[in-house]
This record gives structure tokens, C-alpha cells and sequence, in this order.
């Protein structure tokens, strides 16, 4: 009697469970009385979440209803761009993805899922960019200007586990690339000069969060005296009223990030033309305006050359190409025995 | 005429219910692990052994162990002193403190971690001052023994509980009128009984502690070779792309847990104790 009656008692919980996991990520319609048109799915990763779900997807219905009448729903589903790769390779099949890695969308097209080039767009499939910088405590109280301070002895950085966040991967590159280049202290060209730099500043490491978001949210409670991240998170953190300040380092990184219509997913479900029509919508000036309202750079050059004022400028911007390329990277940077792996092997406690 | 009838329908009974119940744990527990041991031999023991055997990879594997080693041990003590308290005494909040004990169940792991740090992080003032005198707690193995202390709390206390209810308080009367202290009490007259409750919840909070991710994510610093335990190094794994090697570690993980469990089990068996 007891447990059935327990029992019972459950059914209502469990509907709200379903009734809440059913309904979250539903976008309502923006245009209301057209014929109920249909459902695209954005799978994407976590940065730019409230530039699409607050500005983009709505002005996208609005454009899309005015040119055809359809109503056009959105799924949204916001994951670490990694996890959302896996997860659209796993079988989620969202019609578009935009993620954070060039080498997270490559996963999805290597699965066979992306049958068309996605780079071969008008800004090589790419729809926002960004740069990897350093916050400081507000008034930089430890005259932080370059990645050589950062090794400094006795300071404590904050990056996010590269196994864990592709975004870390961007902070690895980015002083391990400026070494390579001359922007540091470290003679130009020497790589071990600059694994030698990579570990300074990794040694001073004591956090290691599991994504970008998670290590500045660290560094925002008030842990460590700087972060390495991205300008658009320092950005948005001071939009919303944080006190810490961003030093650009001489030379650093160019973020870039992709959007792609999974070709096998919006077929299946009769997207195509949606899909690839939301995709074009990312780099027209109106969605890029939205883009840098949340600290991220445009792609398109009306639009940067605009909101000039708003990024600051960088001596020497190196891209991921200037390292060699993802695929390239990936190996010598990133394998097991490469320059992260030796690094991190260095600074193993001696017992 | 009817017996035999009635009969093969109470055998008919069992036998459902028995394969019901086989399907229910094949299904939930038995295949999702099959799955994993698949995967992580899928390049043979050998292969299993390379991915297992990374100075990483043990360096976190030998952190989770000491850690739920130690908390286990820390749990031992503290639980069956918290269950005796429980069972022995009356006093005002008791009720209140027996539902205390069963809270850290009820609350997400990662919750767990986030109010650890909040609590103990340097920013914090307990924090600053621990950081101050050298023993920063917070993103250091001190944090990880205390994050799984709470998800494992009631363990120990839940399995010994009702052992002690059971147990006649007259006899610890009769010993101490006889002269015995306190410390004789509780060794000879209460931890016997109580010894294998206490043992395998032990076992069971060690066990558990073993996979915790949600928590030790948080307080820890995650740093390879230092605060990055074998759950974390799993999760690495899996979102960088090297499943193989996630599947590895888990293997090993698993095999341990098995032990464990059979151990538990066994313990429970020798000595006709049926809680925990």
C-alpha cells in the first residue's frame, strides 16, 4: 500500500521532469499568425548562446517570414564545442552547427555528415572571430603587458584544461605561436625556447577548469591574478559590470569560429533551403552587428571596419594557419609526446 | 487436487518475477558494462594495458585511491560516532540531525562542489586564512578527501544504524557496572556486532567515492600529475576525442569496483547481516 501509493505520487513529478526536459530549447515563433512553417536545429557551442537566442534567431524569423510567409521554429541546443560535435556525429541531427573549432566542425564532416565544403563560403565558413588575451586584476596590479610576465615566479594563472575545452587549446597556441614569432622574450624561431615559455607559464597553473566559461567564472569569484581567455568573454564580463581589466599581448592569436549546415541532417528533414539560408543570414551585416554586441569581432568587412573603435588593436595577429593548421597542430601541439604533453610531463612533481 | 495446481503457479510466480528481474539488472547494469569492457579491450589487454599505464593516467588513478582511501578511513570513525549518537541518545535536533545525514544523496554532486568552494575557496574568508598559514584546501587533494566525505556521508552512518537499534543497550550497562571504560565498552561489546555494517559501508563509500566527478571537478584544480583524479582524467579523455584510452582507465576503475562490491557482499554473507 505504502510504496504504491509512493509510487503514485511520483507520476506528477515525473510528468513535470518530461514536461520541462520536453520543452526547453523551443523557441516560440517570432512572427506569429503565418502557417506553422518548420523546425530547424542549431546545435552550437556555448559562447555565443544569447547572441543567437536573443538577437539572431529572432531577427532571422522575422527576415525569413517576411521573405517566404513561413514561420519558421528553432531548436536550440548549446553544448562545449566538442561535445556538441560528438553529439551531432552520435546521431543529434541538427540541421546547422556553429562551433568554436574548425577541427570540431572537421570532426563532423570526417562522420560523413557535412557532404558539400564548408569552407568554401565567402569568409572560409567562418562567422565570427575573436582573440585570446589576458584579464588582470582591475589597475593591473602586477604590471602584467606580456605572456613573459605571466611565467613570472610566484604568480597564479588561470586556463582551462586543454583535454577538456577545445577553447584552451586556442591559449596554448596563442603563447606558444607568439614565442615561435618573436612577440615575447624568447628568440624568434626557437622552439624550445618556447615550450621553455609555455612551461613558465604553466607552471604557475593551479586551475585548471573544465571549459573557457568555467575558468573566467573562476577568475570573476576571485581566484588567481590573471586569466588567459578570450576578449569577448572579458568584454562581456565588463558590459555586465566586472571590474577586471584585458591586456593584449604584442602578439597573439586569431579565434576563429565556423558555422556549417549538416547537409545529411537538413535533407532528411527538408531544411536545405533554410539551413543554408540561416548560415548566409550569420555573415550579413545586421546578424554580424548582433555578433560583436556580445565582444565577438566580425568576419564581415563592412561591419569591422565599423566597430573599429570597439576591438582593440594587436601588433602582430598570427592565425592558426601560421602554426600550420589545425591538422597540423593537433599533432605536434596536442598528441600524446607533443609539446603540451612534455611540457606538462616537466612539471610533474619530483617525489 | 488443488495443491500441486497452486503450486506450479506459485513456482510459475517466482520464476517470473526471477527472470524479470534478471532482464531489469542485464538490461541496466550487466549490457552498459559489456559495452564499456568491449570497448576499452578493443585493442586487446595489451593496448588496454598502454592506455591504462600513461604516467598520467596513474599518477590520477593513485590520487583517487589515496583520497577515497582516506575518506573511507575518516568515515568510519565519523559515521558509526554519528550512528551511535543517533540510536543511544535522545536529544533536542535529533531528528533533524538524522535527516542531515541523508541530505548529501539529495543534492546534485556538483552543487556539492560549488558550495566547497564558495566555503573554502581563497577568496573566501575561512579560505584566505587556511591559504595564510600554508594549508590551502581548495584546489588541493584536502578538498577532494572533504568533497567525497560529504557525498558519501551516509553510508556508514545508515548501514551500522540499524545494527546498534538492534542491539540490547542493557549489555553496555551490565559492562559498565562491571566496571568497564568506555573505550573496553565500545570494543568489546559494541564493535563486534557492528563490525562487518561497519565494513561495508566502508567498502560501499570507497567504492562510490571512486567514480565521483561532479564535485571533485569543482574543487580541485584539475592539474596532471597533482590534483587531476582518475573521473576527471576519464572525462578528458572522452571530450578530447580518445575514447579508447577514457574506456581503459574506466576498465580499471570497474574492476576495482567489482572487487569491491563482491567484497561488500561477501562480508555481509559471512556474518548473516542484510542492511546497508
Amino acid at each position: 500500500m505504502h510504496r504504491s501509493r509512493l509510487l503514485l505520487a511520483l507520476v506528477p513529478l515525473a510528468l513535470t521532469v518530461a514536461a520541462l526536459v520536453g520543452g526547453c530549447g523551443d523557441t516560440a515563433p517570432g512572427a506569429g499568425t503565418g502557417a506553422p512553417g518548420r523546425t530547424l536545429t542549431l546545435g552550437a557551442y556555448t559562447t555565443p548562446r544569447e547572441a543567437y537566442g536573443k538577437a539572431i534567431i529572432p531577427a532571422f524569423q522575422r527576415y525569413w517570414y517576411a521573405k517566404t510567409g513561413e514561420d519558421v521554429r528553432f531548436e536550440e541546443s548549446y553544448l562545449g564545442s566538442g561535445a556538441q560535435a560528438r553529439a551531432i556525429v552520435g546521431g543529434f541531427e541538427a540541421d546547422v552547427a556553429a562551433l568554436s573549432l574548425e577541427a570540431d566542425m572537421e570532426t563532423i564532416a570526417r562522420a560523413g555528415l557535412i557532404t558539400r565544403d564548408w569552407t568554401a563560403g565567402p569568409h572560409q565558413g567562418m562567422v565570427t572571430r575573436s582573440i585570446v588575451v589576458i584579464a588582470v586584476r582591475a589597475g593591473n596590479p602586477h604590471g602584467i603587458r606580456n605572456w613573459d610576465d605571466l611565467a613570472r615566479p610566484g604568480l597564479n594563472v588561470l586556463t582551462p584544461n586543454v583535454r577538456t575545452s577545445g577553447g584552451a587549446m586556442w591559449n596554448v597556441c596563442a603563447i606558444y605561436g607568439a614565442a615561435l614569432r618573436g612577440g615575447t622574450a624568447a628568440p624568434k624561431d626557437d622552439p624550445a625556447a618556447a615550450e621553455s615559455l609555455l612551461g613558465g607559464v604553466l607552471r604557475n597553473v593551479s586551475i585548471m577548469d573544465k571549459g573557457a566559461r568555467e575558468s573566467i567564472v573562476s577568475f570573476e569569484k576571485g581566484l588567481g591574478d590573471a586569466a588567459i581567455t578570450y576578449e569577448n568573454e572579458v568584454l562581456v564580463g565588463r558590459q555586465a559590470g566586472r571590474t577586471y581589466d584585458m591586456v593584449v599581448p604584442r602578439s597573439t592569436i586569431l579565434i576563429e569560429n565556423p558555422a556549417a549546415v549538416i547537409d545529411t541532417y537538413a535533407d532528411k528533414h527538408g531544411n536545405r533551403d533554410l539551413a543554408d539560408a540561416f548560415v548566409a543570414f550569420l555573415t550579413t551585416p545586421e546578424a554580424q552587428r548582433f555578433f560583436t554586441d556580445f565582444g565577438l569581432r566580425p568576419v564581415e568587412a563592412g561591419v569591422a571596419a565599423e566597430m573599429k573603435d570597439r576591438f582593440p588593436a594587436v601588433t602582430d595577429r598570427f592565425s592558426i594557419r601560421d602554426l600550420g593548421g589545425w591538422p597540423t597542430v593537433t599533432q605536434t601541439l596536442f598528441a600524446t609526446g607533443g609539446v603540451y604533453d612534455r611540457v606538462m610531463t616537466s612539471l610533474q612533481p619530483q617525489p | 487436487m488443488s495443491r500441486p495446481a497452486q503450486i506450479t503457479d506459485i513456482q510459475h510466480g517466482r520464476l517470473a518475477l526471477r527472470s524479470g528481474v534478471m532482464i531489469y539488472v542485464g538490461v541496466l547494469v550487466v549490457l552498459p558494462l559489456a559495452a564499456l569492457v568491449q570497448h576499452g579491450l578493443a585493442d586487446g589487454l595489451l593496448g588496454l594495458w598502454r592506455a591504462a599505464a600513461t604516467p598520467v593516467a596513474v599518477q590520477a588513478m593513485v590520487l583517487t585511491l589515496w583520497t577515497a582511501a582516506l575518506m573511507a578511513v575518516i568515515n568510519a570513525v565519523m559515521g558509526t560516532l554519528t550512528a551511535w549518537a543517533l540510536v543511544r541518545y535522545e536529544f533536542p535536533g535529533r531528528g533533524v540531525l538524522s535527516a542531515l545525514v541523508d541530505l548529501p544523496f539529495a543534492i546534485p554532486t556538483l552543487v556539492t562542489g560549488v558550495m566547497l568552494v564558495i566555503l573554502l575557496g581563497p577568496q573566501s574568508p575561512l579560505g584566505g586564512w587556511l591559504a595564510a598559514q600554508g594549508m590551502p584546501i581548495a584546489f588541493a587533494p584536502p578538498a577532494i578527501v572533504l568533497a567525497l566525505l560529504f557525498i558519501t556521508m551516509p553510508f556508514v552512518v545508515r548501514a551500522v544504524e540499524p545494527v546498534l537499534l538492534e542491539q540490547d543497550p542493557a549489555e553496555e550497562e551490565a559492562a559498565r557496572t562491571l566496571g568497564a571504560g568506555t573505550w573496553t565498552v565500545f570494543r568489546r561489546i559494541l564493535l563486534p556486532p557492528i563490525l562487518p555494517a561497519l565494513l561495508s559501508g566502508t567498502i560501499r563509500s570507497f567504492a562510490r567515492a571512486l567514480g565521483e566527478l561532479g564535485s571533485v571537478i569543482v574543487v580541485s584544480g584539475n592539474i596532471p600529475y597533482r590534483t587531476l583524479t582518475a573521473p576527471i582524467y576519464i572525462f578528458g579523455e572522452i571530450e578530447s576525442g580518445q575514447p579508447q584510452t577514457a574506456a581503459a582507465v574506466s576498465v580499471v576503475l570497474l574492476a576495482l569496483a567489482l572487487v569491491l562490491a563482491f567484497a561488500a557482499r561477501g562480508i555481509e554473507r559471512a556474518t548473516g547481516v542484510h542492511n546497508g
